[in-house]
């Protein structure tokens, strides 16, 4: 588990998700890159019965680079609170529907996954429900466990296969984070920040 | 060996002047002998020949003179053995003693070139082969009280503030060191005395020991450069100064992914951050862009 960086890349007009995941592909692999499977991240949202005084948000996320584990963030106001758990908290969701209920569509980032050095790369198509909402690329860089000593490595890796689209701070929820050591609920929670984009959008991003 | 090998050419000069003789006889009268007097013509011709062989027999008989006999009876081994067995095929040796012919050649020369390569080595680390002198220096890097390398090392955890090395002592009285770098990396070197002989760099979040490498490529690069500079700093007559400055540049490592290279400016080369730092500068590099 090392630093890992995840930001979307925008959609262009005439190209189809599956069309920007081959076109970034092809680059990958130009950089020596080898597929080592796919990957998926997907996330359950629940909302609080009503007459449970103020409405909180719980996201039930897996990621199958973590296949054992089941995360979860629970939103209240300001504060989230995370928690990760074994595969039994599905099931423990399942027997509280009565508080918690699903309101939201499933979303979901699922797509190949690539190996080159200590670098693993993602690249995921976005949807949610039945609806494709945009391409997310994670860069995870193995060997380092602090944000900060590795960031301007990452992001020219990034630069190296994305170009320009590679903002130059961090993403947010990393910021806060830089000089911490990198937890697998990291990468959860900036899934999360992205997810919470998409829904906000109307159409592809 | 000179006069075997006119002895030898002697030996066949005969055979080939014989053989020749007996093609003549063998052929008879031919037709450029003419008609008139071809049998003494082909007579003399004859005569001719055996005197050759005669003068070619007195040159094998003087070279055979000059040669020294053997001292006693040559002892083959089992290789006596292949007399008794007449037909070539059957025994098939052919092919693979001109093999073993050649391996052993090959041993020989490659031998010869080890020995020139290993008698001008400068970093031997070993007790043998050594005038009285140079051991009695490698005896004090290699035979020093415990409580000295503790001192040593101490000194060297008090310097570095984020570099903490802690003392092991598993096998009797060699330290094994554990390094930690930060939160960038952590390293186990093996001591004998205050000689550095054994080093494993990991990441921060793997588990330590000695002798299973890094899963991350960058480390087992790292690990491969360390060994090189323990090699780069030893020194008989200073072992203590030996220690300092590996563990000086060891040190430098601590801005291993944020420190782009000194050469290209790049932080990636072929998706590997510099993992070389230079021994006096202590600047980074890539692999391939070192001076």
């Amino acid at each position: 588990m090392g630093v890992t960086v995840l930001q979307q890349f925008p959609m262009v007009e005439n190209r189809t998700g599956p069309q920007t995941i081959e076109f970034l592909t092809k680059r990958v692999v130009a950089l020596g890159a080898v597929q080592t499977g796919q990957f998926l991240v997907d996330c359950e949202t629940y909302m609080s019965v009503p007459n449970l005084g103020p409405q909180r948000t719980v996201h039930v996320v897996h990621n199958s680079e973590a296949p054992a584990s089941v995360f979860a963030v629970l939103e209240s106001g300001q504060r989230s609170v995370p928690l990760v758990a074994d595969g039994l908290f599905d099931l423990l969701m399942q027997k509280m529907a009565t508080i918690y209920s699903k309101k939201q569509p499933k979303i979901e980032a699922k797509g190949p996954r690539f190996e080159i050095a200590d670098f693993c790369v993602k690249l995921g198509s976005v949807t949610m429900g039945q609806n494709f909402k945009g391409v997310l690329v994670e860069v995870e860089y193995r060997p380092c466990l602090v944000a900060s000593s590795c960031w301007e490595l990452v992001r020219e890796f990034l630069q190296g296969f994305l170009g320009s689209v590679v903002p130059a701070t961090p993403p947010p929820y990393l910021q806060n984070r830089m000089n911490e050591l990198y937890q697998p609920i990291d990468t959860v929670n900036q899934y999360l920040e992205q997810f919470a984009q998409y829904r906000k959008a109307t159409g592809v991003r | 060996m000179e006069p075997f090998y006119t002895a030898l050419n002697a030996v066949k000069v005969l055979r080939s002047s014989v053989g020749h003789v007996f093609d003549t006889l063998g052929n008879g009268v031919r037709a450029d002998h003419g008609e008139e007097n071809k049998d003494n013509k082909f007579l003399l011709e004859l005569q001719e020949l055996l005197s050759t062989v005669n003068v070619n027999l007195r040159e094998l008989d003087q070279a055979v003179n000059s040669l020294t006999p053997p001292p006693g009876p040559f002892n083959l081994g089992n290789s006596t053995y292949l007399t008794q067995e007449c037909t070539l095929e059957r025994q098939a040796l052919y092919a693979d003693l001109v093999k073993s012919y050649k391996w052993t050649d090959k041993v020989h020369e490659y031998g010869n070139l080890a020995v020139t390569l290993f008698s001008q080595n400068s970093l031997k680390r070993s007790y043998i082969n050594s005038s009285s002198k140079r051991r009695r220096m490698q005896t004090s890097s290699h035979n020093v009280p415990p409580q000295t390398v503790d001192q040593v090392i101490g000194n060297i955890d008090r310097q570095f503030s984020d570099m903490s090395v802690t003392i092991q002592r598993p096998y009797a009285t060699n330290a094994v060191l554990q390094i930690t770098l930060g939160r960038i990396l952590k390293a186990m070197a093996a001591f004998k005395g205050l000689m550095i002989e054994w080093v494993v760099v990991k990441g921060h979040g793997e588990t330590l020991d000695l002798w299973t490498e890094s899963r991350h490529k960058v480390f087992r690069k790292v690990t491969e450069n360390a060994h090189a500079a323990m090699l780069h700093f030893y020194s008989p007559t200073m072992p203590e100064l030996a220690v300092r400055s590996f563990m000086t540049w060891f040190h430098s490592y601590n801005t291993l992914f944020s420190d782009p290279c000194k050469r290209c400016g790049n932080h990636l080369h072929s998706a590997l951050p510099p993992t070389w730092r230079d021994f006096r500068t202590l600047e980074p590099f890539h692999e391939e862009c070192k001076p």
